[in-house]
């Protein structure tokens, strides 16, 4: 069923506002998304009336912000089909998700010459993590290579992949080519040579149905403020047996099971990855917005933000000088990042926040992916389920008022 | 609100002074943000007085970053390396005269970094020529 978009837009407070006397069009959700009065309500509530920390005390306070708190984890669980919620890790973003297997599991599984795979289009936290792991064991950085307009190069894999390659991560929708990847694939392919796959579910997980036993993966990491949640609140969900077997990455409260003076035992699953006192409440915001967006159902919001996009990727590719980096847009979710004539993407940005409307210009934490294209930086106009057709018309209308401003006399 | 678009650095951008290459500069530098891939190169050339008689640059980047290297070459043209040296950030924003959004800050300032750049390299050669 199609969104009502009007409905949602009006459970966003932040959407109704006039940014420099224009209604604000807001256009950067895939950096992170407003959010929804539901939200910022559960949040409140909690604060109001049954605020304590979680997992110890024995009080009222403390039990009812304890369930509040885990019943977000159950939520979660479902969103992603993980098959417990012992597998549903919380962190406080998708980039601490992601260094967390970097450093538990890395440190533990990698070594002199093993190899990890990542890929061109990855943004900086899927990236950095593995350059610190392979630059301290001697391991060995390998890109999957991406075509001209923005698609992995799956037919390279073959000779990437064998047995020295310990780890697979990639991203299962790009933050700036907008490009969704095949995940199965790639995971069923890494897999016949024994290695583990992280996804990077930072874009996907807010915009598009994501189960994590039909990818088949064996880490998940993604952030709660892309998702209509707080920021401050992340997921690593990681298969059992994986998550067993490695080490704890942070110590502390709450990780232990019991603690003496030279040495330690670890908490049961999630907990064992959770050491001192968690982001309670917005782990309950959090549960929010999966209420939130599971009650519009995630295959509505893609078919939403497909049908958006491609009315946007007509808009602005008929503008003259405009180019879109990425595939066409029956292959990507809601992401557009585009050149305009010789105009660079900060001054773009600031004209277009003239005129209210929100992008974002620059290399958007992917610095070797805009040198592969051959690109410094690019504008990025980011949609969700709260744009409409006529957002577009407005960034169309406003590139062409930029263009004016910005003529340059040589 | 910010109205940069509006401004003298509108038509700094537009039409910059003193862009292009000196034949012998005394001073020259480059640099880059990889963060917005700006690139400003400054050049200097100084008189017996150790003036910058002549001044150039070259770039690539936003109206911010260029506009002020238009204006600090400007700026600079007949100083000492006394005052050259003596530029504060605040010097630098006061050339634009409207108030740059803080996520600029770095675009305004990056000509300043190239020149300090080019001045530091002048007295480690300088330096070098002496010892």
């Amino acid at each position: 069923m199609a969104l009502d978009v009007q409905r949602i837009r009006s459970d966003f407070p932040i959407l109704s506002q006039q940014v420099h006397g224009k209604p604000l069009v807001f256009l950067d959700s895939a950096a992170s998304s407003q959010k929804p009065q539901q939200v910022l309500q559960a949040m409140d509530t909690t604060y109001r009336t049954c605020y304590a920390n979680v997992h110890r005390g024995v009080y009222y306070l403390s039990e009812e912000a304890t369930c509040q708190y885990e019943a977000a984890r159950d939520k979660v669980a479902s969103l992603i089909n993980s098959p417990s919620r012992q597998e549903v890790v919380f962190t406080h973003n998708a980039t601490e998700s992601i260094n967390l297997v970097a450093y538990s599991w890395g440190r533990a599984n990698v070594g002199r010459g093993d190899r990890i795979l990542i890929t061109e289009m990855e943004h900086h936290s899927n990236i950095v993590p593995w350059q610190l792991l392979a630059q301290e064991k001697e391991a060995e950085l390998l890109y999957l290579p991406i075509t001209d307009d923005g698609l992995l190069r799956l037919d390279r894999l073959a000779d990437l992949l064998d047995e020295r390659v310990k780890l697979v991560s990639f991203t299962m929708m790009s933050n700036v080519l907008g490009t969704i990847n095949p995940v199965r694939e790639i995971v069923d392919r890494a897999h016949a040579v024994g290695a583990v796959v992280l996804v990077d579910g930072a874009q996907a997980v807010p915009h598009l149905p994501v189960d994590v036993q039909e990818l088949g993966c064996d880490f998940l990491a993604f952030s709660g403020h892309k998702m209509c949640g707080p920021t401050g609140i992340g997921v690593l969900y990681g298969k059992q047996d994986l998550l067993e077997s490695m080490p704890p990455f942070l110590g502390g409260g709450d990780m232990i099971y019991r603690v003496e003076q030279q040495r330690s035992t670890w908490n049961d699953l999630p907990y064992k990855f959770e050491a001192g006192t968690p982001a309670i409440v917005e782990g309950i915001g959090l549960g929010a917005a999966v209420d939130y967006l599971q009650g519009l159902g995630m295959e509505d919001v893609a078919a939403h933000e497909r049908e958006t996009v491609t009315y946007a990727m007509q808009r602005l590719m008929a503008l003259p000088g405009l180019t879109v980096a990425g595939p066409p847009a029956e292959s990507r979710g809601g992401v557009i990042a585009f050149t305009f004539r010789d105009i660079h993407p900060h001054d773009l940005a600031h004209l277009l926040d003239m005129e209210g409307i929100a992008v974002r210009g620059g290399h958007h934490c992917a610095q070797p992916l805009h040198k592969r294209l051959g690109l410094v930086a690019t504008t990025r106009a980011s949609f969700y389920l709260y744009n409409t057709p006529e957002e577009a018309d407005r960034l169309a209308e406003g590139l062409e008022k930029a263009s004016l401003v910005l003529r340059r006399s040589q | 609100m910010s109205d940069i678009y509006r401004t003298h650095i509108l038509d700094h951008y537009a039409n910059p002074r003193n862009a292009g290459r000196l034949e012998n500069p005394d001073i020259a530098a480059d640099a880059d943000d990889p963060s917005c891939g700006d690139q400003v190169r400054i050049e200097v050339a100084l008189d017996d007085a150790g003036r910058a008689a002549q001044v150039a640059f070259e770039g690539e980047g936003c109206l911010v970053s260029m506009a002020s290297a238009s204006l600090l070459t400007e700026h600079i043209k007949g100083k000492s390396l006394a005052e050259l040296e003596a530029l504060t950030e605040d010097d630098v924003l006061g050339l634009i005269e409207t108030p740059i959004p803080t996520n600029r800050r770095r675009c305004a300032l990056l000509p300043l970094l190239v020149l300090r750049a080019g001045l530091e390299d002048y007295h480690r050669k300088a330096g070098s020529r002496e010892g």
